[in-house]
């Protein structure tokens, strides 16, 4: 590990020497960006094996290194690369949200489907009262919370609880995807998360109308922000059957370089989602899941070929995202991120536990449920970005404190979602 | 709305056609090609739906240095040494005749085609015919290898067929290479000597090689990576390889084909390496056409004459260069004009060094050489396979004899890795 980490600072060293050769003109994607995208992927592979050899997962590894390399740390990967480079998130979070649809069964659902609903309702009010609860008594602490009245007060909170009650698909489908587990625990933890994926778009839109009504931003009425939501969600959804039918036929009638293909569905879904305004990653679960489930086609070559393609999407998605952390903005907050990731894992302990003896889930499930709950990333991230740019008052506050939240369950979630697998007899790595 | 939805509806109706029109090629000449993907690319892109627009189109670029280096890497990987040693001298010599006529010949002619039909000045006709006769003198090893893998002669030419089409892409993306280095474009920091052409020349093999040594640490002795991880690694070296030669302006092909050789040269990881390379050939090439096609605009009408009439130089060249190298230069037993024919078939490579040459002159007619390079490769592929086929089938009829040890093409390895 250590020859590679030489290595690593060995081509740093080379871009330095090459640096005086640079030419002046810079394109769309800055030369230089491509370089560093190069040491980011490299040095999120051995970070993943230097957390592999640790007995942690992966991609805690590959969110270090971006982390490490990022504008946080190092700054060896300055921001505009990050710019220049969105793109590869974005097909990365539009396979993943391919795969994750096309890994959710409809007879897996319908099996746990009292466990799922259980747990999904108790996840929600259980996280929407702890936080609440923290964030009501801790506000005192909490810069952009002290000047606020009662109502606005409470509008912002349950906006934020509503924001930490989002799980992550990605970092399921990463671990399950490189830990290979199967068992109960993963197949209601897969379940529980996408279904989640697409409810708390729903609940984010209802209380983000809410905040906007308690800050007095709410120029629209809150109807019709239901009603917008309403028509998004339902154009996401119409869009992924639309989506999924042309997969279907292409599975039926081509059936070749499916990788191509892949690339060109997510990169045409997210242009279309763009211009349509609809959400890409809904979309794209929905497509995959009912091309496994509905479509009369055989999916599995479609599935095998994601699941080819997913190591390197995870690690670009990963080490990106780890890279985008501003720990130094959250910093200064830190004592009440921490309890509100205690306050926020509590509830999902509880939601977990109570949720699936409810339902008479199997004892595994029961004990180790919640871990996989605990993890956070992309779309919590982006709903607290839509908070950032749509909150004038409290919008930046309000988002910093989110990252920093995130930052700790995207590091820490998939760390205890592992640990829950192993206990629970599921993992099946080499 | 409207605008996107019928957009989508362009791509999906055009699609259907163009896989319906290829698909009967398929049936009927044994067309390999993804002449498909340009289409949806030209109906994706800027100039038909706009659905990719044009800087969308340029935040792909990681994409598509990633492919170049990810082919350069790969025609890297068809010298191995060892495997090399093997092969007689005679098959040497008429692979690098016909690779060397082929490509001066066509550099001769498309230099004066734009020095007097263009009226380019000296210096930037020997830029585009350079590209151009790199391109012409390019044949894709993999599609020959599919050809001589089907029919299975017992000739002696097959595995000739093979070496040339491997020396061909060698000489292209080396003369290619020496270009971009020769007449380096772009200015070095102020305060810094600017480098000769020879020095930037020497500049770019060192980043290969420099790159080829690391990666190599990189992988470490056992070099044993299950797949997923492997292909991380080998994208994180391409990239930077190619990262480097896009910063410099030099090509990243030639990089990465010098990373690609000392990779295959050392280590344990060879087998692993090229049997991935390989698997992921054709997603790659596909998603250059992809890119090629978005990227297309016809550019200056004036001009446009000059795609057909390369078509017809390298058409020229290639059956000329073979006749040179099978008739003049090979031994009595391994005599075969013909050989230029079974070379038809033009590859990825050729539309990499069109996308390499736009990324370095994108002042030069970079849509003038990405137009006769598309139109190059959908011609050429719907014959190409047929006329191997035809050529290969020829000389089993008219030469056969007992298969000898040797015989079969050790460069690249395709017999372990397929």
């Amino acid at each position: 590990m250590i020859r590679r980490l030489v290595v690593l600072v060995l081509l740093v060293g080379g871009a330095v020497l090459l640096e005086p050769l640079r030419v002046p003109t810079e394109g769309v994607i800055a030369p230089r960006s491509l370089f560093l995208f190069g040491i980011l992927l490299l040095t999120a592979d051995t970070f993943g094996a230097v957390a592999h050899d640790l007995g942690l997962p992966r991609l805690v590894g590959y969110l270090l290194s971006g982390l490490a390399l990022g504008p946080s740390v190092m700054g060896i990967v300055p921001p505009g690369v990050l710019q220049d480079l969105s793109m590869m998130k974005q097909l990365a979070v539009g396979m993943i949200a391919l795969l994750a649809g096309a890994e959710l069964r409809m007879g897996d659902l319908i099996t746990r489907r009292r466990t799922i609903m259980w747990v999904l309702v108790l996840q929600t009010v259980l996280v929407t009262i702890a936080i609440l609860g923290i964030t009501l008594l801790a506000r005192g602490t909490i810069p952009f919370l002290v000047s606020l009245d009662a109502l606005p007060l409470l509008s912002v909170a349950l906006l934020f609880a509503t924001i930490l009650s989002v799980n992550s698909p990605m970092a399921t489908l990463a671990l399950l995807t490189e830990t290979r587990a199967e068992g109960p625990v993963a197949k209601t933890t897969l379940g529980i998360v996408l279904v989640a994926d697409v409810l708390v778009i729903l609940l984010f839109s209802v209380a983000f109308s809410v905040a906007r009504q308690g800050l007095g931003h709410g120029q629209a009425g809150g109807e019709q922000a239901l009603i917008g939501l309403l028509r998004e969600v339902l154009g996401s959804v119409l869009a992924g059957v639309f989506v999924g039918a042309v997969i279907s036929l292409y599975l039926r009638f081509v059936k070749r370089e499916l990788v191509v293909f892949a690339v060109v569905a997510v990169f045409a879904t997210a242009a279309a989602a763009q211009a349509l305004h609809f959400e890409v990653l809904l979309s794209l679960l929905v497509a995959g899941f009912l091309v496994e489930n509905v479509a009369p086609v055989r999916a599995e070559p479609l599935v095998e070929t994601l699941h080819v393609a997913a190591v390197p999407v995870f690690v670009i998605f990963f080490a990106m995202a780890g890279a985008e952390l501003r720990v130094q903005e959250f910093a200064d907050l830190l004592p009440v991120v921490l309890l509100v990731v205690a306050a926020r894992a509590v509830a999902l302990y509880l939601a977990g536990g109570v949720g699936a003896r409810v339902s008479g889930a199997e004892p595994a499930v029961v004990r180790h449920l919640w871990t996989g709950l605990v993890s956070q990333a992309g779309v919590a991230l982006g709903f607290a970005t839509i908070v950032a740019q749509r909150l004038p008052v409290v919008g930046a506050g309000l988002e910093t404190l989110t990252v920093g939240v995130i930052a700790v369950n995207q590091t820490l979630g998939p760390i205890l979602f592992r640990w829950g697998l192993s206990r629970a007899g599921e993992i099946r790595e080499r | 709305m409207q605008t996107t939805l019928a957009a989508i509806a362009v791509i999906t109706v055009g699609y259907i056609f163009a896989y319906l029109i290829f698909d009967r090629l398929r049936d009927r000449y044994g067309y390999v090609g993804g002449a498909e993907y340009v289409i949806i690319g030209f109906l994706l892109g800027p100039q038909v739906t706009g659905l990719l627009n044009a800087g969308q189109v340029q935040d792909l670029t990681p994409i598509v240095s990633l492919a170049l280096g990810w082919l350069g890497m790969l025609l890297g990987t068809y010298f191995r040494l060892p495997t090399v040693a093997l092969i007689e001298g005679d098959q040497l010599r008429i692979a690098f005749a016909e690779a060397v006529a082929t490509f001066g010949l066509s550099g001769a002619a498309l230099v004066a085609v734009f020095r007097w039909l263009t009226g380019a000045s000296w210096a930037d006709a020997a830029v585009q015919a350079v590209t151009l006769a790199a391109i012409a003198t390019l044949s894709s090893p993999v599609a020959v290898d599919a050809v001589v893998d089907r029919i299975r002669s017992r000739s002696r030419i097959p595995p000739v067929l093979q070496l040339a089409a491997r020396i061909d892409a060698l000489v292209a993306v080396v003369a290619f290479g020496l270009l971009l280095a020769v007449l380096h474009q772009g200015e070095v920091a102020p305060g810094v000597r600017p480098p000769t052409a020879t020095e930037w020349a020497v500049i770019n093999l060192a980043v290969g090689v420099a790159s080829g040594v690391l990666f190599h640490l990189f992988l470490g002795p056992r070099g044993h990576l299950e797949q997923g991880r492997l292909f991380v690694a080998l994208a994180g070296a391409i990239v930077v390889a190619s990262g480097a030669s896009y910063y410099l302006n030099l090509s990243p092909i030639y990089t990465n084909l010098v990373l690609g050789f000392i990779l295959v040269n050392s280590g344990s990881a060879h087998r692993d390496v090229t049997r991935l390379l390989l698997s992921t050939e054709r997603p790659v090439y596909l998603a250059l056409l992809l890119f090629a096609g978005a990227a297309w605009s016809p550019g200056s009408l004036d001009l446009l004459f000059i795609a057909p009439l390369f078509v017809a130089v390298r058409l020229g060249a290639r059956f000329l260069g073979g006749r040179i190298a099978g008739l003049y230069v090979a031994p009595p037993e391994l005599r075969t004009p013909g050989l230029g024919r079974g070379l038809l078939a033009l590859g990825g490579l050729g539309v990499a060094i069109a996308l390499n040459y736009a990324q370095v002159y994108p002042e030069l007619h970079p849509r003038l050489i990405l137009s006769a390079t598309l139109l190059s490769v959908l011609l050429f592929e719907i014959v190409a396979s047929r006329e191997a086929a035809a050529f290969v089938s020829g000389l089993a009829e008219g030469s056969a004899r007992p298969p000898e040890p040797g015989d079969s093409l050790p460069p690249g390895a395709v017999p372990e890795t397929r």
